[in-house]
């Protein structure tokens, strides 16, 4: 404590002015309130997606759930900075195998990823009913939760970096969707919500190179995901050529680092 | 209270804000080195190393303020490390590959958290964040930060009333146009309650609520006066009237001044000591109002009460979080007040529905007056507790 008070005013003495900007203003009440507004339209359109992808599971229609994988999750991915707040949907709607002592096989595991497994895994619906309603509840619960919530700031400026953090560090590697390979539709759900982030605060932000360089990763990052653009969606991750795997990784931890800064230049730290 | 405090309020602040800053450079400097290297343990660090089944340690004790903790995950699967307050994440760390480190930094209040441990059959671990004279110091004058929460949270409430007030007086002015009555009633009513859930900003939109909301009683030749306009006008030909006669003109301004008070909405900057200030002030005039009519010709006025209710706690309960930490008694005092104001309220009821106020006998009245006059008071020891006055 003491260490921290004298080196900070060591630092004022060097250039108060400097970091007077980097003390949050009210100037975020903009940003904030807008980035709810826009968590809560994602939100509905999970509910409406999962409603549906819901119905073709207790169908018994395969194919269907399968097409709906993918997009109904997409919301979900795009909002997670906010969603993972509730540890219990969060767990509840999206854990994977991998948390469970016996993965796979292990009755309690829930959600997307259950459901993931039995459609791909099985190539059937079979026991999944249980698994679908408790999914819709949950998210119909996580969506009376968001309206509920007072938006954390640094949560909400934070979340740029841990969209891309996630990626960069294993999901990269295809675990997240590791049955269905739909990771690329993940990746898009996550990279637009860190963007949107960023474009929310970006007047806020006086740094013009760091927005230049941010601009210039996101930038490839669309242009390979876009490379893999099939229709509406995106082919599975195993065609994503390793030339270009290695340009995502690189685009997606630089700007996992960079956006990492993101909150102390909002004075959120 | 008035120069030297606010000044030095001011400095600490900056000396934290830049403080963190420092923290944050070093903590870049390593971050990459953290991501391969073995455990080491860094100064100034709490170091966690989560194993396929433990934390160790397993409790923590950490002075509140801002803290780094390196978490090392030394078990064979991918790891989340999350500190909890209950359900709610506080801060985490996600995806920490086997056999490497990863560091988080949060500033963390006073308090007893849990802390996740690997695999969700895994015991949790606790995290005691211990008081400080600074954390101490700091709850009766929260930084500025501590504010973008609410007041964001205040301007999507007001967002969200001005999208319904939109849609309810489109709908009004159709059942009027269309000469249903019975519906133009309904309709008005409905487009009543987001207008009143926002009275606690609407003193700050008063050209806007000078052709929305008159009453006749405060212009020269009352209902015949060409500045008797907007809701209480087409009140007074729906109920006074029984007619939709003539009010289609003001329905059509009613409606177009609602969109021009969405947008105004948008920038409309309100200040932390508004929202337990504008709070008290608009329950102070219910209790000035409860003894007369605010809806003359129809006579919802309970209606109306309930939904300033609603306006009220919503403002004033955003900086409840901030209160409750400085002086609970004062937070305590405002809960209780709103629960008897809204149990006032629901007293009233017949058969489940709110009586035309003019059945409401004088006593009535009076004890919702007292009600709103006691939520005033509590609402405005709110801003002092927490150092905005």
């Amino acid at each position: 404590m003491r260490f921290l008070t004298l080196a900070a005013l060591g630092a004022l003495a060097f250039g108060g002015q400097a970091y007077a900007q980097s003390e949050a203003t009210l100037d975020l009440v903009g940003p904030i309130s807008e980035y709810k507004l826009f968590v809560a339209e994602q939100v509905d359109q999970l509910v409406a997606d999962t409603t549906a992808f819901v119905e073709a599971v207790k169908a018994g229609d395969v194919e269907r759930a399968k097409a709906l994988f993918a997009p109904t999750r997409i919301n979900y991915e795009e909002i997670e900075p906010i969603a993972e707040l509730f540890s219990d949907l969060d767990v509840a709607i999206d854990s994977r195998a991998d948390d469970y002592e016996k993965a796979e096989q292990d009755p309690e595991f829930p959600g997307f990823h259950r459901i993931e497994y039995g459609l791909w895994e099985k190539n059937s619906t079979e026991g999944l009913d249980p698994v679908a309603d408790k999914l819709l509840a949950d998210v119909t619960d996580l969506q009376g939760r968001i309206e509920g919530l007072t938006f954390p700031p640094e949560v909400v400026v934070g979340g740029a970096a841990v969209l891309m953090e996630e990626v960069a560090a294993t999901k990269i590697s295809g675990e997240e969707d590791r049955y269905s390979h739909t990771d690329l539709w993940d990746f898009r759900g996550n990279f637009d919500g860190s963007r949107k982030i960023v474009e929310l605060v970006r007047p806020l932000v006086d740094d013009e190179a760091f927005l230049a360089t941010v601009d210039k990763n996101f930038a490839t990052v669309d242009e390979i995901l876009e490379k893999y653009r099939d229709g509406a969606g995106y082919v599975t991750y195993d065609n994503l050529t390793e030339e270009d795997r290695v340009v995502l990784a690189g685009a997606v931890n630089t700007l996992a680092e960079d956006l990492s800064t993101l909150r102390g230049k909002l004075g959120l730290d | 209270m008035a120069t030297p405090k606010p000044l030095s309020r001011r400095t600490t602040a900056l000396a934290l804000a830049g403080a963190g800053l420092l923290a944050a450079a070093g903590l870049g400097a390593f971050w990459f080195a953290a991501r391969t290297n073995p455990p080491e343990v860094v100064e100034g660090e709490i170091a966690v190393t989560v194993t396929d089944t433990v934390c160790e340690p397993a409790e923590l004790t950490v002075p509140a303020g801002r803290t780094t903790f390196r978490i090392h995950n030394a078990s064979d699967r991918p790891l989340e490390w999350e500190i909890l307050d209950g359900v709610m994440v506080v801060a985490e760390r996600e995806n920490i590959a086997p056999g490497l480190n990863s560091t988080l930094a949060e500033r963390l209040k006073p308090g007893v958290y849990d802390i996740t441990c690997g695999l969700l059959s895994n015991p949790r671990g606790k995290l005691t964040v211990l008081a400080t004279a600074e954390s101490e110091a700091a709850k009766a004058a929260p930084e500025l930060r501590y504010f973008i929460g609410p007041l964001s949270e205040y301007r999507v409430y007001l967002s969200r009333r001005a999208s319904e007030l939109v849609a309810a007086t489109a709908t009004l002015s159709e059942k009027i146009a269309a000469g249903d009555l019975e519906g133009a009633r309904a309709a008005w009513a409905a487009a009543r309650q987001p207008w009143r859930q926002m009275a606690p900003v609407s003193a700050r939109i008063g050209d806007l609520a000078n052709s929305m909301d008159p009453l006749a009683d405060y212009l020269a030749e009352r209902e015949e006066d060409p500045a008797f306009t907007g809701f209480h006008r087409i009140e007074y030909g729906l109920w006074g009237q029984n007619s939709t006669e003539g009010l289609a003109p003001v329905a059509e301004k009613l409606a177009a001044d609602a969109a021009a008070l969405k947008d105004r909405l948008k920038t409309l900057d309100v200040a932390p000591a508004d929202l337990a200030g504008n709070a008290a002030d608009l329950a102070s005039r219910v209790a000035d109002q409860a003894t007369g009519s605010q809806a003359p010709y129809s006579h919802l006025d309970l209606a109306e009460f309930s939904a300033d209710l609603d306006g009220i706690s919503k403002s004033a309960l955003l900086v409840d979080p901030l209160v409750r930490e400085a002086d609970p008694a004062a937070s305590e005092a405002l809960v209780q007040a709103l629960d008897a104001a809204r149990a006032t309220l629901d007293g009233f009821k017949v058969e489940g529905a709110m009586p035309a106020y003019d059945q409401v006998d004088e006593a009535g009245r009076q004890r919702l007056s007292e009600a709103f006059a006691a939520v005033a008071a509590a609402a405005a020891a709110y801003n002092p507790a927490i150092g905005l006055e």
